[in-house]
């Protein structure tokens, strides 16, 4: 290379290098005094009600992990002596504070008469252990007293057992559970066949020959493949091996209970977020910002650093009070972007404050759920790794997160971020944010503004790709349980609309707003540069291959069968799809340079092409 | 040396055309007025300049650069129509969050701030912004505007729903900005303060630009001066061909002959004179831009003016 272009290169990286320090620097004061102008805006009704959150939450998580705070530490006072094998309990448990059983009986020498217990007028008790080992209540709180008292005897036998030398003699039944997948035919060796739905096997067996590792389902599965995901908890083969009382449910509530507290501020973050975006629409206050030297991301990164970095903030104070790792911190920071996102396209399309209200309570009750439902089933299968609180989960019970699980779970939730951000900044000018338009037509022109050119058209097909890869993965959650006659048409037919749409809404966007021709030809070219971008999208999303979700039925229904190894099936396979996407997106694009009645019949073509298509496939494959 | 260039700016939302092929220029320290009627492309046309809507078609040049560039940005002070400031920040707050934006030190800032507030008379200057009166919030825009020292300013209405004193002192800052050589882009409803100020103007209509010049220029080409010849006897009858009056009165045995220029004036005089009458006496009569532009706005726009 010669000296001259060297010398160009480094000025040229030399420009670049000051545009990215000053944009930095512009993006630093807009978030500053963001913050400044956002604190006289923050009245005192709302800081208390801040506060009153924070603790809310705070007591919430303290309460899950029974820890910290101590607020039950001797709550109960236990009338006992301590010669009775029941002061032990007492003294080891933290809820109960033992004292002499002379101290709160009535009678002379602390014996009682009959069935009854008298219990002296002065005295605080509300649990009373007799010399002979009865055990009674009194007062208002004696009957949850006593409740307590039940559990921690069965905790403090519990513990004298796991202590006992001779495990075999303390544990005499081991129990092993088996989880089996009720999309898959059952063995007839497996020993499961007790007609449970839950496709639950148990078996009882000798203790000595049967003690397990205690090697969770996760890790048996794991492979050492970098991307390959182990099917979790009841991927297919998963079982642990216990004693009957230490086998709990799959079902991990207090990780639950954690992992949901990071989703309740952003919750309460975007409604901020979103107001400040719609402060800068109400009265035309954000145009004077566009006429500064501060180009349009660099206000709206101005804007949301605040609020993403005070989500971060949140949520790094929640995982230490929960005692979760970088895990929890990495799976969270997603979903909290996602949310700010989603409420930031959504206070740019938004007409008022009254509409506003409406998409950030749908914005919240839509990834709240697409969050939370699936890690319900964390410890049962796969289909829970759709969610970042999954790892959340798994983090909390100390669980190791694999990279490729990480990727499959956050991927579609910063792709999607960044989609929504991509859209919404794309709208962010004089002629689009204080216009008054209706939330359809606002979609379509953030849309509209990303069409620029024939080559845009493919590019916007690979990029709504994460809206179609989550859609279906929440299809497929929320009907995981339905049964399969039901769920697989549904997952079809849902499959097939949303990929649908994601090939032809940008066309028509760009139709309509007069970014193409509306002439046949064009709309030929435009349609078939869709499908082949999809085309090229799908075979990224072919992730869902590591995490084994192909093998439940209604993985499938969403994602296409497994793909066969023959060489000609293979490529059949291979260029088959390639042909559905560019013909049904045609289809789409010439309904759509005829009107929106054109564009609705041309869409509802393709999804039938497409819904006959993977149909076919699973019948061929069949 | 035009610091400001406009080539056949033209916007279209959809089907309608807001602004169609507009072109001027704008020398460096002048006062160049936009006039129109409501929905002529006025607004549309200093938002382009400012950067603040992409034209359809054609080019404005800035200063040297493109709208919507950030150098430009940074030579250009807007103030639009309404006063869009965050009233929940203080003046000052406000002022040096713009300053702080357009890389303004901080020192520079205050001090420009504290100049600008003092000349345009601004008190309570750490009062909320939203507890202003409306003129307090238009002088804290126009401060606004010029927290940068921008060469080019664009004041769309900038006296617009204000008394009549805060007006008056907005028109007479703007006069002392133009005295000190800043550039200055002036869009009006009232017309008296544009002819007051403005070396050039143009007039809108239609999206289209009807007008152009100097205020001399309009008048002479749509209508300039006439003239009131008063008389003891009618001339008319006795004109040359072409030389007929505008309009002729007679009352309390006077006789008044209106006519478009000097030449007439000579015309009728000799013709008086020859039906035995004298003039008694000759008044000029200069149309206001208001008439100019009453008369144009009503006029079907000319295809090709632009």
């Amino acid at each position: 290379m010669s000296d001259g272009r060297l010398r160009a290169l480094a000025e040229r990286s030399g420009r670049t290098c000051r545009r990215l320090r000053e944009a930095i620097a512009r993006t630093g004061r807009i978030a500053r005094w963001e913050v400044r102008r956002s604190a006289g805006t923050v009245d005192r009704k709302t800081v208390i009600a801040l506060v009153v959150m924070l603790l809310a939450v705070g007591t919430a998580g303290f309460s899950a992990t029974d820890d910290g705070l101590g607020l039950e530490r001797e709550i109960y006072v236990v009338g006992v002596d301590e010669g009775s094998r029941y002061y032990d309990v007492a003294a080891d448990s933290e809820q109960f504070r033992p004292v002499p059983l002379a101290d709160v009986i009535a009678e002379h020498d602390g014996a009682t008469n009959g069935d009854d217990i008298v219990v002296r007028g002065d005295a605080t008790v509300d649990v009373v252990v007799t010399r002979d080992g009865r055990i009674g209540h009194v007062g208002e709180n004696g009957a949850a007293a006593y409740d307590e008292f039940r559990t921690a005897i069965e905790t403090y036998n519990a513990n004298l057992m796991a202590d006992e030398e001779d495990h075999a003699a303390a544990y005499p039944v081991h129990v092993t559970l088996e989880y089996r997948d009720r999309d898959r035919p059952r063995s007839p060796a497996s020993g499961a066949d007790d007609g449970d739905e839950s496709g639950e096997g148990t078996g009882a067996v000798d203790g000595s020959s049967e003690t397990g590792d205690g090697e969770s389902a996760a890790d048996d599965t794991g492979g050492d493949e970098p991307l390959q995901v182990p099917a979790i908890g009841g991927g297919g083969s998963a079982s642990s091996t216990g004693t009957p009382g230490s086998i709990a449910p799959p079902f991990p509530f207090t990780s639950l209970v954690l992992a949901f507290l990071f989703v309740v501020p952003m919750n309460f973050v975007i409604q901020a977020y979103g107001s400040t975006i719609m402060d800068e629409r109400v009265k035309r206050r954000g145009e004077l910002l566009l006429v500064s030297p501060a180009s349009r991301s660099e206000i709206v990164a101005g804007k949301t650093l605040p609020y993403l970095l005070g989500l971060a903030g949140v949520v790094v104070a929640i995982a230490l009070a929960i005692d979760g790792g970088p895990v929890a911190v990495a799976a969270a920071l997603p979903i909290a972007l996602l949310f700010l996102a989603a409420a930031f396209v959504g206070a740019m399309f938004a007409r008022s404050f009254k509409e506003l209200t409406f998409v950030t309570v749908t914005i919240s009750v839509v990834l709240t759920t697409y969050t939370f439902v699936p890690a319900i089933f964390t410890d049962v299968t796969s289909i829970a790794l759709i969610s970042p609180l999954t790892l959340v989960v798994m983090d909390l019970q100390n669980e190791s997160v694999r990279l490729g699980e990480y990727l499959f779970s956050t991927g579609p939730f910063y792709l999607s971020a960044a989609v929504c951000f991509l859209l919404g900044i794309g709208v962010y000018r004089e002629e689009d944010m204080f216009a008054q338009k209706p939330i359809p037509a606002k979609i379509l022109d953030a849309i509209a503004n990303r069409v620029r050119g024939p080559w845009s058209i493919p590019l916007l097909s690979i990029l709504f790709l994460p809206f179609v890869f989550a859609s279906q993965l929440l299809s497929v959650a929320l009907l995981f349980a339905v049964p399969q006659s039901v769920a697989i048409p549904v997952v079809v037919l849902v499959a097939a609309s949303v990929e649908e749409i994601a090939k032809s809404i940008h066309v028509y966007a760009g139709v309509t707003r007069s970014r193409f021709d509306a002439t046949l030809r064009t709309a030929v070219v435009v349609g078939a540069l869709s499908g082949s971008g999809f085309f090229v999208g799908e075979k990224l999303t072919h992730v869902v291959q590591f995490v084994g979700l192909p093998d439940l039925a209604v993985g499938t229904a969403a994602f296409g069968p497994a793909v066969s190894s023959e060489p000609l099936i293979l490529g059949a396979v291979f260029l088959a799809p390639l042909a559905l996407h560019v013909g049904t997106a045609v289809c789409s694009a010439v309904g759509a340079s005829r009107g929106r009645a054109g564009y609705a019949l041309g869409l509802l073509t393709a999804v039938l092409v497409h819904v006959a298509y993977n149909l076919g496939v699973f019948v061929l494959v069949a | 040396m035009a610091i400001l260039e406009v080539t056949d700016l033209r916007k279209v939302y959809g089907g309608f055309t807001a602004v169609e092929g507009s072109s001027f220029e704008i020398e460096r320290g002048e006062v160049f007025g936009v006039v129109g009627p409501n929905g002529a492309g006025k607004t549309t046309t200093l938002k382009m300049l400012a950067g603040l809507i992409e034209p359809t078609a054609g080019t404005a040049v800035v200063a040297g650069h493109t709208p919507g560039d950030a150098e430009m940005q940074r030579q250009l002070g807007f103030l639009p129509e309404e006063s869009p400031l965050y009233e929940e920040m203080t003046a000052t707050g406000y002022l040096e969050f713009f300053a702080d934006l357009y890389d303004v030190p901080g020192d520079v800032a205050r001090e420009r701030i504290h100049d600008s507030l003092d000349r345009l008379d601004l008190e309570h200057r750490d009062r909320r912004i939203g507890n202003m009166s409306k003129g307090m919030q238009r002088k804290v825009a126009i401060a606004r505007a010029l927290v940068n020292d921008p060469d080019v300013l664009i004041f769309d209405e900038p006296a617009s729903g204000l008394d009549p004193l805060t007006t008056n002192y907005i028109i007479e800052f703007t006069r002392e900005l133009s005295d000190e050589g800043k550039t200055i882009v002036f869009s009006a409803h009232n017309l008296f303060h544009v002819e007051s100020i403005c070396d050039r103007i143009v007039i809108m209509n239609d999206g289209r630009i009807v007008a152009r010049g100097t205020l001399e220029e309009i008048r002479a080409a749509h209508g300039g001066t006439e003239y009131h010849v008063y008389a003891t006897a009618d001339g008319s009858d006795g004109l040359p061909d072409g030389r007929d009056p505008i309009e002729v009165t007679r009352e309390n045995g006077q006789v008044s002959h209106l006519v478009a220029d000097m030449s007439a004036v000579e015309a009728v005089q000799d013709a008086v004179e020859a039906d035995g009458g004298r003039v008694t006496d000759i008044q000029t009569q200069t149309p206001s831009l208001e008439e100019i532009f009453l008369d144009v706005a009503s006029e079907p726009t000319a295809e090709g003016e632009s």
